[in-house]
């Protein structure tokens, strides 16, 4: 080969990469015949077939001294960490404004209102010791199940949940009873700080609601004050209480002082397995700690009631 | 969540992207770091990948430019240093401590050679001649196009022709 001769520069490229095994079937046609009249150039391909076959066995050489095991085991155990702290969000529109809606690898973590589309200002943002990655496809489904549930198209939300940011066990616990409440009935802070055994709990009761890190799947809105007063919801939300019991049949009246109609709800006595008219018996005067108020006759069958044998509310409902 | 997913690519890939890693660095605490970094980054980032990416070359891409970043921070660190510390290089020493790893001499030569070689020739000739990557996915890496990565594989081929004419032990380019 001349490096000069047009010839041997043309075919230059596909020269290394006939020796190489890359050469187009075109392209090695060319230099085969070019060799064929080219002592250089054959000598010159002779070389790169050899050195493909030195790469070849450098390509299954193990790369001394390195060992993958200890960087493998390091690895797995900041993932480990990562996995632990990694919280995975997503923001959308929602007909209660915009919803953050954010989950660990356990389960849901977080449900927030947001002033403003941007997560900045979030509840989730200002949290410490958390890896946040936005993901909306991967909440796309919880979101889903979320609009169905605002719609009146479910009225469960059975995620999986993580409480991590519980910040008590005092107010786990108040989570996990709130949790139970049925879907279209009311309860009273009291009742709830009754059912953990802390009957005179009920302010504490009020703020670990208020801090609830999961709003709508655990259902503070369906717990008041013992007036029926809706009281407070996620700050000053209690407009978005409001609608979210009125999702649920469950009637609020007045302007100013939003509150919930006792005339107007079927009554559940303590733990009782009936359901009455609130007129039955002395339950119109008793304190809302002990009752559970249903805003339809098949909201309290659907949570497992059956109509009291006495005021019999399947016979004679509450006229409205 | 996926997590699985994340794990299987983990086993599927970490022990290559170390030896990729473990080649164009010819330093194993690099490789350690360097792959531990690509496989977080990684993490962070998968669930965004589309259903049909090829992790592979995704990671490769990943490992490449942590690297390229890398020797940039070093370049500025060691300029005092203007060639490649000895020390520092696995090859130099091919033994081993219990004199298991018995490297062929032509390879140890190739890997001499190698590490020398200008930086986009050395990532795209092992991209490409020892983990068999696509130019597609070597340009990806590279950041450049898929002719730009198979000159470089070409240089470096040439390179290698005549450094391996050479006798051993003759002086080296800089590989940063």
């Amino acid at each position: 080969m001349s490096p000069t001769h047009p010839a041997c520069r043309d075919i230059r490229d596909d020269l290394v990469a006939l020796g190489a095994g890359e050469a187009t079937p075109a392209a090695a046609q060319m230099v085969e015949a070019h060799v064929g009249r080219c002592g250089g150039c054959r000598d010159e391909l002779q070389r790169y077939r050899a050195l493909e076959g030195l790469v070849t066995e450098f390509r299954r050489t193990p790369v001394p001294g390195t060992d993958a095991t200890f960087a493998r085991a390091e690895l797995e155990s900041r993932l480990a960490g990562l996995r632990a702290r990694l919280v995975t969000y997503g923001v959308f529109a929602s007909p209660l404004g915009p919803i953050l809606i954010a989950r660990s690898l356990e389960g849901v973590s977080m449900v927030e209102y947001l002033e403003s589309p941007a997560a900045t200002g979030s509840r989730l943002a200002r949290l410490g010791g958390v890896d946040a990655v936005k993901d909306d496809a991967q909440i796309e489904s919880l979101y889903r199940d979320l609009l169905d549930y605002l719609t009146g198209r479910r009225t469960r939300l059975d995620w999986p949940l993580d409480l991590r940011w519980a910040s008590s066990e005092f107010q786990r616990r108040v989570l996990q009873v709130t949790a139970e409440l049925p879907y279209g009935a009311v309860t009273s802070y009291g009742r709830i700080a009754h059912e953990i055994g802390v009957p005179a709990a009920t302010r504490a009761v009020a703020q670990a609601l208020r801090r609830n890190p999961v709003p709508i799947v655990i259902p503070c809105h369906r717990v008041i004050g013992a007036s029926g007063g809706l009281t407070g919801y996620a700050g000053d939300k209690v407009g978005l209480k409001q609608r979210l019991l009125a999702i649920e049949g469950v009637p609020v009246a007045g302007d100013a002082a939003l509150h919930v109609e006792r005339a107007a709800m079927y009554v559940r006595h303590l733990a009782d397995t009936e359901y009455c008219v609130p007129t039955c018996g002395s339950l119109a005067t008793t304190p809302l700690a002990r009752l559970t108020l249903f805003g339809s006759r098949e909201r309290a069958e659907a949570a497992g009631l059956a109509p009291c044998t006495s005021c019999r509310p399947d016979l004679h409902p509450i006229s409205s | 969540m996926g997590d699985d997913a994340f794990e299987a690519i983990v086993a599927a890939h970490h022990g290559e992207i170390h030896r990729y890693l473990a080649r164009v660095t010819a330093r194993a605490s690099d490789a350690d770091d360097l792959s531990q970094e690509t496989f977080l980054r990684a993490f962070r980032a998968y669930r965004a990948l589309p259903g049909d990416a090829n992790v592979r070359a995704w990671l490769f891409a990943i490992a490449t430019n942590l690297y390229r970043n890398y020797v940039r921070g070093e370049v500025r660190r060691r300029r005092a240093l203007a060639t490649a510390s000895a020390d520092g290089m696995m090859m130099a020493d091919p033994g081993g401590p219990d004199g298991a790893a018995r490297v062929n001499e032509a390879s140890a030569r190739i890997q001499q050679i190698v590490v020398a070689l200008p930086l986009k020739q050395r990532l795209a000739f092992t991209m490409r001649k020892v983990h068999e990557l696509e130019y597609e996915a070597i340009a990806e890496s590279l950041q450049c196009s898929a002719e730009s990565a198979r000159a470089h594989v070409f240089q470096a081929l040439r390179k290698l022709r005549r450094g391996l004419e050479e006798p051993a032990g003759a002086r080296m380019e800089s590989p940063r």
